[in-house]
């Protein structure tokens, strides 16, 4: 059966522009699919995508994933405490024998220093006052290495917490708040542990020690460092007795404007060269 | 001529000892509660006529009865500061009680009280408040907006030194 013309001009007209769709449809498939399969094309496209996601991360990545890290290191950290230290004990140890090699060092010139004292005037001074005081010859070499030193002297009202004089060899923090601290202290210690009247009578701070010397209306802090020898507290308490008696007594009697100024000035006069004098 | 004086800050937990401190020696203040454990020692200095007063302030922990603080921290102090709060009554209801022992303690010490917080209540109910307790001398104050923080501690550096 022979067709229509007319059909066919018909059917032509009608579907011209889905054929034209259509090719261009496949076209753009195909260049998709050239994209796709081609690595250099995709990169090219997806390059800056994962840059900008890239950077996002780095930018947020504590934020995203701190908590998870660091839950997960815990953890790890925990369930593997073996290994960690296997890890760990060399670098410590490596620490702690340098740290230890450095203090016999400085220990070691300490005692040579000693060793040429032992064959001095000193040394045979340190001899005789052993032997005088009783107190062993080696607890005042030690003394002599690791020398214990005044840094600061508070005369404190006893319960108001006020200060009377104060000596000191380098700048402190804020005196009268120190003062104020230390009498808190005293009273809560004293208020809180002691069923008897007792009182406190030292703080210790690693390589200081404050002493505390109460009298009835007022206490002395002497704030110390270096080692402590039985020697140099009883030489110390007979210096603060000695001051208390001399010097507070009378203090107390003189104006009160110029009293902490002259006590302070006392205090220096007592305490200056304590260290090394026989006072 | 130059003096130091101690001066403790008592009252009940929660009146505004600390905002009051911290409103008159560093002029700051803060909406944040932090309870004083124990006590906490400041300092400022005062000219008071000719005289410079070094005041040596015992900020000392808020108790609902002045007996069980250590009496240590009381005692040697020149000066008072009873600080209640006028929005709530419990901090004030055995006011004439604790001022009693506070001079029994401290017969010596000048004791100014202060009615703190007036900024968080009208002027009608402060009246009210005042009148219920019916003690002379009660100063009101507010260390959120310092009004009057400045004129007490001077009263009472003046009550002190005279």
């Amino acid at each position: 059966m022979a067709q229509n013309p007319g059909f066919d001009q018909l059917r032509k007209i009608l579907l011209e522009q889905d054929r034209e769709e259509r090719e261009e449809l496949a076209k753009k498939l195909s260049e998709l699919d050239d994209q796709l399969n081609s690595r250099d094309k995709l990169e090219l496209r997806v390059d800056p995508i994962l840059n900008d996601y890239e950077q996002h991360l780095k930018e947020k990545f504590s934020y995203l994933f701190g908590p998870q890290i660091t839950e997960s290191i815990s953890k790890q950290i925990k369930d593997s405490q073996d290994e960690v230290v296997e890890v760990l004990y060399p670098i410590i140890g490596r620490m702690i024998k340098k740290y230890i090699t450095n203090e016999i060092q400085k220990l070691s010139e300490k005692v040579d220093q000693q060793m040429e004292l032992a064959f001095s005037w000193e040394g045979w001074k340190i001899r005789i006052k052993a032997w005088f005081t009783g107190t062993p010859q080696k607890e005042l070499m030690i003394s002599k290495l690791i020398e214990p030193k005044i840094e600061e002297i508070f005369v404190i009202e006893r319960d108001s917490g006020i200060v009377m004089g104060t000596f000191s060899r380098k700048e402190s923090v804020d005196q009268d708040m120190v003062a104020g601290m230390l009498t808190a202290i005293k009273a809560f210690v004293e208020d809180a542990f002691t069923k008897e009247k007792q009182e406190l009578e030292s703080i210790d701070y690693e390589n200081y020690k404050i002493v505390l010397k109460s009298f009835k209306s007022f206490f002395i802090a002497v704030v110390t460092s270096g080692g402590m020898s039985m020697a140099f507290r009883d030489k110390l308490d007979d210096q603060l007795i000695d001051f208390a008696d001399k010097v507070l007594k009378n203090a107390r009697s003189e104006s009160d404007e110029s009293e902490e100024d002259q006590l302070s000035g006392r205090l220096a006069e007592f305490f200056n060269e304590f260290e090394n004098g026989d006072k | 001529m130059a003096i130091s004086k101690k001066v403790i800050l008592v009252g009940h937990f929660g009146v505004g000892k600390t905002s009051l401190i911290r409103r008159f020696v560093h002029q700051k203040f803060s909406d944040d509660y932090l309870t004083t454990i124990g006590v906490k020692i400041d300092k400022k200095v005062l000219q008071v006529d000719d005289m410079e007063v070094t005041l040596i302030i015992w900020d000392i922990a808020g108790e609902t009865n002045q007996a069980k603080i250590p009496k240590s921290y009381q005692l040697g102090a020149h000066g008072v500061l009873y600080v209640f709060d006028i929005t709530r009554p419990s901090t004030y209801q055995n006011l004439h009680e604790q001022l009693d022992y506070l001079k029994g303690v401290l017969p010596n010490a000048p004791v100014e009280i202060i009615a703190n917080k007036k900024d968080l209540i009208s002027e009608e109910k402060q009246e009210e408040v005042l009148n219920e307790i019916a003690l002379e001398g009660i100063r009101t104050s507010s260390a959120k907006t310092g009004e009057s923080v400045e004129e007490i501690f001077e009263a009472l550096a003046k009550a002190m030194v005279s």
